[in-house]
């Protein structure tokens, strides 16, 4: 795969990208995605089931413990891969049987009777049975990160035989079975839990093979796998901590895929490139601009009101992602089954912001923004707008995420603030006013209150439309857009997941063609 | 003789611990938590509360300090709050990628300075001389970061010639030169470029001192005089400038291992300070200031052997 390219492009890309090489030291690959034309293309030239695929990724597992480790990158190499749960999401965001054949949900929504599936085994021979399921979800209480609190409701999990499993919540919540679906829903031997951090021992497609730290991370087919195999014999993860060096590394053949991709800025070039394919899908996060309820202006209705108005998300868009991407104009996403387009509601119209801000006082705001490259521009391009409706915004760069964390979320010391939030349905914080965005609304939290009390998606789709307007209207924050994920795949690479669900990368369809 | 050895040594030791002095306590200040670094952003304040007394970071500095600085001088440097696996071996293998790398852009520096700052010096106020001269001015006013960025843009990227990133161990033979041919390059430049100017100021100092005439006038050609008489004295400040140097490529390995996804102890060291993994800044650190400090002691104790001028007490 090793290919020549055309001097000129290439040559200003790697430079221009250059002085983002010291800045993004360490960044993390959290941004993705828009729509896509064309999914994944059949390999027309049959496939080679004994090729080993190597796969270039963003955001470095610390280690192999998303129980106690943070952040997406540990469970979203792992899950789906090596762990499975009870139930997973497809690529449309769908909730699809897994180790679960089928399930049963009582008529008070607060009983979930699953059906597993037999004959499925670990990687190290431990069988997978009731016992396994009610191991795992009452370890939920030893975990530290990656919210296991959103899956509180769970009271007690009975064995009912060795392939049936009944979880009784203490009240009804509709999310419980997409919250299964992530990492909170991987099952454990009870004989690995020690070793979590190095070893990975799971049902699932791919044994775990070694993990050489912040440099890749290898899986070899499981042959025994209780469902239809693996399209690969091996997968080799190679860590880049750099998007240029991710897209250079794909440009000289060092790796045949790419995930996650940053490097906006590159692909122009890479979609004028025959032997490489880019695929845009559609992410979770939401890239949102909160403004401190505490501050003395912005507490003020009209003031976050003509914010809104004065900022120009396209120009935004532009300087963050290349214009990848989707603008937001409230805090749920596109494949989030209750996403509506408020896109409308706050227009860029500076004209209405100024008119907005003729009876408000508002100083100089200060402007927290993480040292993330679409954060930093993203601010310049908010600072320009907003000195045109006459706010005189000051801007200061910190550290992500370890000042950042302190300052905002712990601290939360700031007028206004910057974050891609990458986690998914994460406007489920606006209904706690601890949370460092301040939003405190009882009509919102009844509103949270009956969509998870929803017994039905139509029932839970049409109460968080309806939260999520409620929150649009109070604008506690500026949603500017939703980020693309973006693979990029040569020639032969097939089966590729589009989008980043939040959940792992499903890496088990990929196939080499001959 | 070995009154002065022991002398050297004994500020060694000193500098040392002066250093871990300054490198824990600077940590200990460093604002962010290293708790709720390994936790994220969604962590509860009880989460990170549980794991900072899990870690042991919520006890007082200094006994934090007699623990790790104990450990550390007997090989076992406790466990990466992030990697969860203990913290010598990753800074030993990381330490170990370096010093190749390091060792590679001496190389090519040395490669570069020797024959670029000797021409210069020889060629000294004609045309030639001059455009030695500027071309190692050019080179010191590339950094080397950018130096690594051009490297891979025409010889991986444009030419497809050499891998644009990654590593392999010296055991790969062929493929070992491959991958650190570019990093070694992009390194050696800069510090060669600095290196001739030294070189080519220190030769045009030899040329001009009296023992050269007398060589001259004895009937030795200019040529068989510089090499026989003057690169010797001239020796004595390039070494010194080496190991100085040897510091600034050190620090210099930390942006390149990056642009060239090198697992050295440079890339170890950003990823540590974003995860707040303060066990393994301290011990990476730690290493980096015994190491230079290592190789100012070598040099000082080298260049009596050289110039044994320099052997006669002060």
């Amino acid at each position: 795969m090793q290919r020549l390219i055309r001097a000129g492009t290439p040559l200003t890309a790697v430079l221009a990208v250059g002085a983002l090489t010291l800045s993004a030291c360490g960044a993390g690959g959290d941004d993705a995605g828009t729509t896509d034309q064309d999914g994944t293309e059949a390999t027309g030239t049959g496939e080679a089931p004994d090729a080993n695929v190597s796969i270039g990724m963003f955001a470095v597992p610390a280690n192999l413990d998303f129980t106690t480790t943070g952040g997406a990158a540990v469970f979203e190499a792992l899950l789906y891969n090596v762990y499975e749960g009870l139930v997973r999401l497809d690529e449309d965001g769908e909730i699809q049987p897994l180790l679960a054949e089928s399930w049963d949900i009582s008529d008070d929504g607060q009983e979930y009777t699953f059906h597993l599936q037999e004959g499925v085994t670990f990687h190290d021979g431990t069988a997978f049975d009731a016992e396994i399921v009610k191991f795992s979800l009452e370890r939920l209480d030893q975990w530290s990160a990656n919210t296991p609190e959103a899956l509180d409701a769970i009271e007690s999990v009975e064995v009912v035989d060795d392939y049936e499993v009944t979880v009784a919540l203490s009240e009804p919540d509709y999310n419980a079975l997409f919250w299964l679906a992530g990492p909170l829903g991987a099952m454990f031997s009870p004989d690995s839990v020690e070793d979590l951090a190095t070893e990975a021992n799971g049902t699932g497609p791919f044994e775990f093979v070694s993990y050489e730290n912040a440099v890749r991370m290898e899986f070899a087919r499981n042959e025994d796998y209780w469902a239809e195999p693996a399209g690969v014999a091996g997968v080799e993860l190679v860590y880049y901590e750099d998007a240029s060096a991710a897209a250079n590394a794909i440009r000289t053949g060092g790796v045949d895929a790419v995930l996650r991709s940053e490097a906006f800025d590159q692909f122009e070039s890479f979609e004028a490139d025959e032997d490489i394919e880019v695929r845009v899908g559609t992410s979770q996060g939401v890239v949102v601009m909160s403004m401190n309820p505490d501050h003395e202006a912005l507490a003020q209705d009209e003031v976050r009101e003509a914010i809104h108005h004065a900022i120009d998300k396209e120009a935004v868009l532009a300087a963050a992602t290349a214009g990848y991407g989707e603008i937001l104009g409230g805090p749920s996403v596109p494949t989030d089954p209750y996403y509506s387009d408020f896109t409308g509601t706050y227009a860029y119209d500076p004209e209405t912001a100024q008119e907005l801000l003729e009876e408000a006082e508002v100083e100089a705001l200060t402007f927290n923004v993480p040292n993330r490259a679409y954060a930093e521009a993203s601010a310049q391009v908010i600072q320009d707008n907003l000195r045109e409706v006459g706010i005189d915004v000051t801007l200061e760069t910190q550290e992500f995420p370890a000042v950042w964390v302190e300052e905002n979320m712990v601290n939360q010391d700031f007028d206004l603030t910057i974050i891609n939030h990458v986690e998914p349905r994460n406007m489920n914080n606006y209904a706690f006013p601890d949370y460092y965005w301040g939003y405190d609304s009882d009509a919102a939290r009844e509103l949270f209150d009956e969509a998870a009390a929803a017994t039905d998606d139509e029932e839970y789709a049409s109460r968080m439309q309806e939260l999520t307007e409620l929150i649009v209207e109070d604008t506690p924050g500026v949603w500017l857009y939703n980020p693309p994920n973006v693979g990029l795949a040569t020639e032969g690479v097939s089966g590729l997941p589009l989008n980043d669900l939040g959940v792992g990368i499903d890496l088990s369809n990929v196939t080499v063609s001959e | 003789m070995l009154l002065n050895v022991l002398r050297r040594v004994g500020v060694f030791a000193v500098t040392v611990f002066v250093a871990s002095l300054v490198v824990f306590f600077l940590l200990g200040v460093l604002p962010g938590d290293p708790a709720r670094a390994q936790l994220g952003l969604q962590a509860s304040e009880e989460q990170v509360q549980a794991l900072r007394e899990q870690l042991g970071v919520d006890r007082p500095l200094p006994v934090r300090y007699l623990e790790w600085i104990m450990g550390f001088f007997t090989g076992d440097m406790g466990v990466s709050y992030a990697t969860r696996s203990p913290v010598a071996p990753q800074v030993l293998d990381a330490l170990q990628v370096t010093l190749l790398l390091v060792l590679g852009g001496i190389g090519v520096a040395i490669l570069i300075a020797l024959p670029l700052g000797i021409l210069a010096a020889v060629r000294h106020q004609r045309p030639d001389g001059t455009i030695f001269s500027g071309l190692s001015q050019l080179g010191i006013s590339i950094p080397n970061f950018l130096a690594g960025l051009l490297l891979i843009a025409i010889f991986s990227v444009a030419l497809g010639w050499l891998p644009s990133g990654g590593w392999q161990p010296p055991i790969a033979g062929v493929d070992f030169l491959r991958h650190i041919a570019l990093p070694a390059l992009a390194l050696g430049l800069v510090n060669g470029a600095i290196l001739a100017r030294y070189t080519r100021a220190a030769v045009l100092e030899v040329m001009r001192e009296d023992f050269m005439r007398t060589a001259r006038a004895k009937g030795l050609k200019p040529a068989s005089a510089l090499v026989r008489h003057g690169l010797r004295n001239a020796l004595v400040p390039v070494l010194t400038v080496t190991s100085i140097e040897f510091a600034n490529l050190i620090i210099g390995a930390v942006v390149i291992e990056t642009v060239f996804v090198v697992p050295g102890l440079g890339s170890t060291l950003i990823r540590a300070v974003a995860n707040r993994d303060l066990i393994m800044i301290q011990s990476i650190v730690m290493c980096v200031v015994v190491l230079v400090l290592l190789v100012n002691l070598l040099v000082d104790l080298l260049r009596p052997v050289i110039d044994p001028r320099l052997r006669m007490p002060s």
